[in-house]
């Protein structure tokens, strides 16, 4: 992606007094930037599931796109592993009503192919106030969350900054390989951090615009890194 | 690099002008002048006060505009309320001003005053460091805030967010060995900043080994650009304080919450090959050792102890392993010369070399000048730490045996170029006479190149910091 489109979606989402840029924006920028995401269709918030037939593969995951909900999950606006357009179908209606139980508006589906399983990594970024942007990765779950067994570098890394990343992770070994496991593609991750965190990264062309990033997961399997989720958090 | 140039002012000042003199009373500014004049400062100075005709026996001037010539240095120690306005006066008539007086950002009701120094510095064209700082040492220009510091001048440049610290880092860094090429305080960093006096430090010639104190930068991206392209060329070791503060904002990713200061300047050191320590005793150790030793071209792994004490020899061993050396078995023909060397029973030869002191002052102490020639040319060894229980020593009176060790290790350093590097450790009960004596010690061998620890584990943590710096070298970073 050129740096000027980026700038000018990061500018107009500010200008709209967005605190956060949706998904499917988020994940624009991320394969503009070389970095895979998941084959998607985005409906409106009243558009037909039919239309995915055929252009996505089978099974689906549904996500809700919503500006009033921050922590999708948590409000059970995803669903994984969706056989088919019934169950899409059925999975939205139910998601509907928990969220407009709550007060909050749906304003779009966003339906994906499920991503080839492998290590759930994070990717993230921030504007440091001393030092600027900076990235950091850690593994997904209890790793980062109660470990916080986490790798910070300032941008703009270089591939030895990478590779030294995820040296550091005291978990390194579920990427590597361990009791009998095989391991994921390094190689993938390297790139992924590079492509957010590197001279011409995300994080870089994304300032002073972007405040904090969250690309979790980071599926990283033995073929490659796909980013499932992305969450743009912009200065205020 | 020419802006650059303008710290030769602070440095090496060919004129010095003090406002904040007294002339009825000893203030701030008194005593600096009575430290220049003790240091053998040889440059004019000139106080500055608005009614005094004499201070300290000097020409009183009434104000900076009112200077006969331009200075390159103004040691400005007034009221806070009344500095924006002399830093104002100072236009075209002084170059460098440091401010060392308090109640600017530093306080909460500072911080306008803060600003309006910055502004006047703009408008005077006058750099400014501090405020809220001690002042300068620079013993080549016989320079100096503050007493009882050496006129011996040397190649470790600091810059001191911290006053107080400053004082320490010259007084107690000069007793372990230190030589400073210059040491400048800088406070609340208001104009001249960290990075830029780091810059400084890096194009000046007499300047071979940095180090720096501090709490927070400004201009940390600026930092971290300079600190890569110099790609450590020279050794430079951080002393940051202020580390463990909480996250610093309201985080709404999971990025942001796992976020902190310590994780950025963490960040900074591993990717510039700058050691981070946490005390100024490790900060001292460390620039001893960089002071002393070159990096080597391949980085520091494998260390040989020798010395004598077996608990000693084992602790030490278990200090270096921590520290992430390892302390490997001799190769067989080293073995064989040590083995040759006929040392008495009781000795090992063995990695960590343990031998008794009454072995060691064999042949009127030849064996332990014996075993560092052979153990330095080891092919599989970085690092050599020679530790010597000085009580113990010191009761064999008829051989100085430190000193034989002390010219051995010298002549090893001489004959060949990469030999391992060569590290003293001089073990003290504390005792008056002994530390008297391993105060001789320690000057004679910092003196010969060869750094002095008060312990094998201190060694061993100075080693590690060394390590980083050569990695990033041998990695070819950035």
């Amino acid at each position: 992606m050129d740096p000027h489109e980026l700038q000018s979606i990061l500018r107009g989402a500010q200008e709209a007094r967005c605190g956060a840029l949706d998904e499917p924006t988020g994940k624009r920028i991320l394969a503009g930037y070389g970095i895979a995401v998941p084959n998607a269709v985005v409906l409106a918030g009243d558009g037909s599931f039919a239309q995915v037939e055929g252009r996505l593969k089978q099974p689906y995951v549904l996500k809700l796109i919503s500006p009033d909900v921050i922590h999708k999950t948590e409000m059970g606006g995803v669903r994984l592993n969706l056989a088919s357009t019934q169950a899409l179908e059925q999975a939205a209606g139910e998601i509907r009503q928990r969220v407009e139980a709550a007060g909050a508006r749906v304003e779009g589906w966003l339906v994906e192919e499920m991503a080839e399983s492998g290590v759930e990594v994070v990717v993230g970024g921030l504007r440091d106030p001393e030092f600027g942007p900076m990235v950091m990765i850690g593994l997904g779950g209890i790793f980062v969350e109660i470990f916080k067994d986490v790798s910070f570098r300032i941008c703009p890394v270089t591939r030895g900054d990478a590779l030294q990343m995820v040296d550091e992770l005291q978990s390194n070994p579920l990427l590597k390989g361990a009791r009998g496991k095989e391991g994921v593609s390094i190689d993938a991750l390297v790139e992924t951090i590079l492509r957010v965190g590197g001279e011409d990264g995300v994080l870089m062309h994304g300032q002073p615009q972007v405040a904090e990033l969250d690309i979790n997961p980071l599926i990283v399997s033995r073929h490659g890194a796909v980013a499932v989720d992305a969450r743009f958090i912009l200065d205020q | 690099m020419t802006e650059l140039k303008i710290f030769d002012s602070l440095f090496h000042p060919k004129s010095i002008a003090v406002v904040g003199a007294s002339s009825s009373t000893v203030s701030g500014g008194n005593r600096f002048i009575r430290n220049l004049r003790a240091f053998g400062y040889q440059g004019p100075i000139y106080p500055v006060h608005p009614e005094a005709a004499e201070i300290e026996g000097l020409k009183v001037f009434p104000s900076l505009g009112a200077l006969p010539e331009t200075v390159d240095y103004a040691y400005v120690a007034t009221a806070a309320a009344r500095v924006p306005a002399v830093i104002r006066s100072g236009r075209g008539k002084v170059r460098v001003a440091q401010v060392m007086s308090s109640g600017f950002g530093e306080t909460a009701e500072g911080d306008s005053l803060q600003q309006d120094l910055l502004a006047a510095a703009r408008d005077a064209g006058v750099r400014v460091v501090g405020p809220n700082c001690l002042g300068v040492y620079s013993p080549r220009a016989r320079v100096s805030f503050t007493r009882r510091v050496t006129d011996e001048p040397g190649h470790v440049g600091i810059i001191c967010q911290s006053g107080g610290l400053g004082t320490d880092i010259i007084r107690r860094g000069q007793n372990r060995g230190l030589r400073f090429s210059g040491l400048v305080t800088i406070g609340n960093a208001v104009d001249v900043s960290a990075s830029e006096l780091l810059e400084y430090f890096l194009s000046d010639d007499r300047t071979r080994v940095i180090g720096m104190y501090l709490e927070s930068a400004r201009d940390g991206r600026r930092l971290f650009e300079i600190l890569r392209q110099a790609g450590c060329r020279k050794p430079v070791v951080l002393l940051k304080g202020g580390g463990t503060a909480e996250g610093r904002r309201a985080a709404s990713s999971h990025t942001g919450a796992l976020a902190g200061s310590e994780q950025a300047w963490a960040a900074l050191g591993k990717q510039t090959g700058m050691p981070i320590v946490d005390t100024l005793d490790a900060f001292l150790d460390a620039l001893l050792l960089c002071q002393c030793l070159q990096p080597r071209a391949q980085a520091t792994r494998h260390i040989a102890l020798f010395g004598n004490g077996g608990g000693t020899s084992v602790l030490g061993t278990d200090a270096c392993g921590r520290a992430g050396f390892s302390v490997p078995p001799f190769p067989a023909p080293i073995l064989a010369e040590l083995e040759g060397l006929k040392l008495p029973a009781g000795s090992s030869v063995l990695n960590p070399v343990d031998v008794p002191a009454g072995a060691l002052q064999q042949n009127e102490g030849k064996a332990a000048t014996d075993i560092v020639r052979v153990l330095t040319h080891a092919g599989n060894i970085d690092a050599v730490i020679i530790h010597a229980n000085m009580t113990v020593i010191t009761d064999f009176q008829h051989v100085d045996m430190l000193k034989n060790i002390i010219s051995a290790v010298t002549q090893a350093r001489l004959s060949a170029a990469g030999v391992a590097h060569l590290i003293l450790v001089l073990r003290s009960d504390g005792d008056a006479e002994i530390e008297e004596k391993k105060r001789g010690y320690r000057r004679d061998a910092v003196q010969a190149g060869i750094p002095v620890f008060n312990e094998i584990a201190e060694a061993a943590r100075a080693l590690a910091c060394l390590r980083i710096i050569e990695l990033a070298r041998e990695a070819g970073q950035p």
